[in-house]
């Protein structure tokens, strides 16, 4: 076959659309549509020939609980969820509370507060250090820096190395109880920017999670956490 | 490639940019609107309906977590719905390992197949409920094009879509080789690309 770079990345992409492209070739191509914005540029062009196509497909109605669960993964209705899980990582935070590696850092800021009410919150500052444990899969460390206010989060990249394909970063704001919740993807190089209403309230620490291309696909964390930072106040 | 504005594409197209913005009212305006056609595209693939409908959940978390990105200068709201609802349906083929059942008992291309019924149906000029999502006209010229393939690339590329079929799935549901069915599929998508800039640029 003689085929040039630019014929092969064509049929890649068709056949990424397609469906055909499958397994660890298709996760290698995920991989290499975010680091090559021409391959995104054929990706979509075959996207908007083939998908029309769906318009012929039948629509089923989806069954009531769908929409339900939809609501309670986002929004965090108190709903209870039947199935069974097991213990999930965040519930094991407590044992790294010893480890030296894990060294947090938070500015002073609910004494400050206290001492001095009408003063702007000075601003927190976390340290996520890496994960030892998940130093085989990615190393990577940063530091946090929330708005007195607690209404917005910068994260700075210490170190990320290589995460693998396919493979992106998520950051979470963990509770003492309760499940994580998504702050959204962590930014390839240079700086995360969060914007939420109350980012401190109900936050034990800031956790980055190793996840699939396009973050968590449930609402959790699935992958290893390799960084966490904890608040102290 | 052409895109006419639609009015219901450009709803859509509304509907996804105050869903960037956390609007929940348009997200669930947006589901309502969706969710049936989302939920036919993952069946087509995920033919396990209790799998189909735990895909379709992931779709909108998706949904809702990435149409902030959506740039409607691009793309069509439809398109990009859709192509978040195919590729977590083959994902969820990957994590499951379930094999594909296939439901047509056709083992050609023949009058009777399933992929044939889909190809040869004639969508009406009055818009009907398929036409919901304002892509309607674009599905005939696919079809248009489509039809001008050869028996083969028709035949392949339509399990691959409709089916979500991998090469070696067709190669062993139409006992064809392997190497046959990938230059069938590679020649029938090469057509199909000429073919639809071809019908493109008649439009100017």
């Amino acid at each position: 076959m003689d085929y040039g770079r630019p014929a092969l990345a064509e049929r890649l992409a068709a056949e990424y659309v397609l469906g055909t492209l499958r397994g660890r070739a298709r996760q290698r191509f995920e991989t290499l549509m975010g680091a090559h914005p021409a391959l995104r540029l054929a990706v979509l062009a075959w996207y908007e020939r083939l998908m029309p196509l769906t318009a012929l497909v039948k629509p089923v109605q989806p069954r009531p609980a769908t929409w339900q669960r939809v609501q309670q993964r986002l929004f965090n209705h108190r709903a209870p969820v039947p199935t069974p899980r097991p213990v999930a990582w965040w519930r094991r935070l407590a044992l790294w509370q010893g480890a030296a590696a894990f060294a947090t850092v938070a500015a002073v800021s609910l004494a400050v507060l206290l001492a001095q009410p009408g003063a702007q919150p000075p601003p927190i500052v976390i340290v996520l250090s890496a994960n030892p444990e998940a130093a085989a899969l990615a190393q990577a460390s940063f530091v946090a820096s929330v708005s007195g206010d607690g209404r917005s989060l910068v994260l700075k990249p210490l170190q990320i190395g290589s995460l693998g394909a396919g493979r992106v970063l998520e950051l979470w704001a963990v509770p003492g109880r309760g499940a994580p919740r998504s702050l959204g993807l962590v930014s390839a190089s240079g700086t995360t920017r969060v914007l939420r209403a109350r980012l401190l309230a109900d936050t034990a620490a800031f956790a980055v999670s190793l996840e699939p291309a396009g973050g968590s696909p449930t609402g959790a964390p699935t992958g290893p956490i390799v960084s966490v930072g904890k608040l102290e106040i | 490639m052409s895109v006419a504005a639609d009015p219901r594409s450009e709803e859509l197209a509304r509907l996804l940019a105050r869903v960037g913005l956390a609007d929940r009212a348009a997200f669930a305006a947006l589901y309502q609107r969706t969710s049936a056609q989302l939920l036919g595209v993952v069946l087509r693939i995920q033919r396990d309906r209790a799998l189909a409908e735990d895909v379709l959940q992931e779709v909108f978390v998706n949904i809702w977590r990435a149409a902030g990105s959506f740039d409607p200068v691009r793309s069509q709201p439809m398109t990009w719905l859709a192509s978040v609802a195919r590729n977590r349906a083959i994902d969820s083929l990957r994590r499951r390992e379930t094999q594909p059942v296939f439901e047509s008992t056709s083992r050609g291309f023949g009058p009777d197949g399933d992929e044939v019924d889909l190809l040869d149906h004639v969508p009406s000029d009055i818009p009907g409920p398929q036409d919901q999502l304002g892509l309607m006209a674009q599905a005939r010229a696919v079809k248009r094009c489509l039809g001008g393939l050869s028996g083969e690339q028709q035949q392949c590329i339509a399990l691959a879509f409709y089916q979500g079929l991998s090469h070696a799935e067709v190669a062993t549901h139409l006992r064809q080789p392997l190497g046959s069915v990938k230059s069938w599929v590679r020649r029938g998508l090469l057509s199909l690309k000429t073919c639809l800039q071809r019908s493109a640029a008649m439009e100017f």
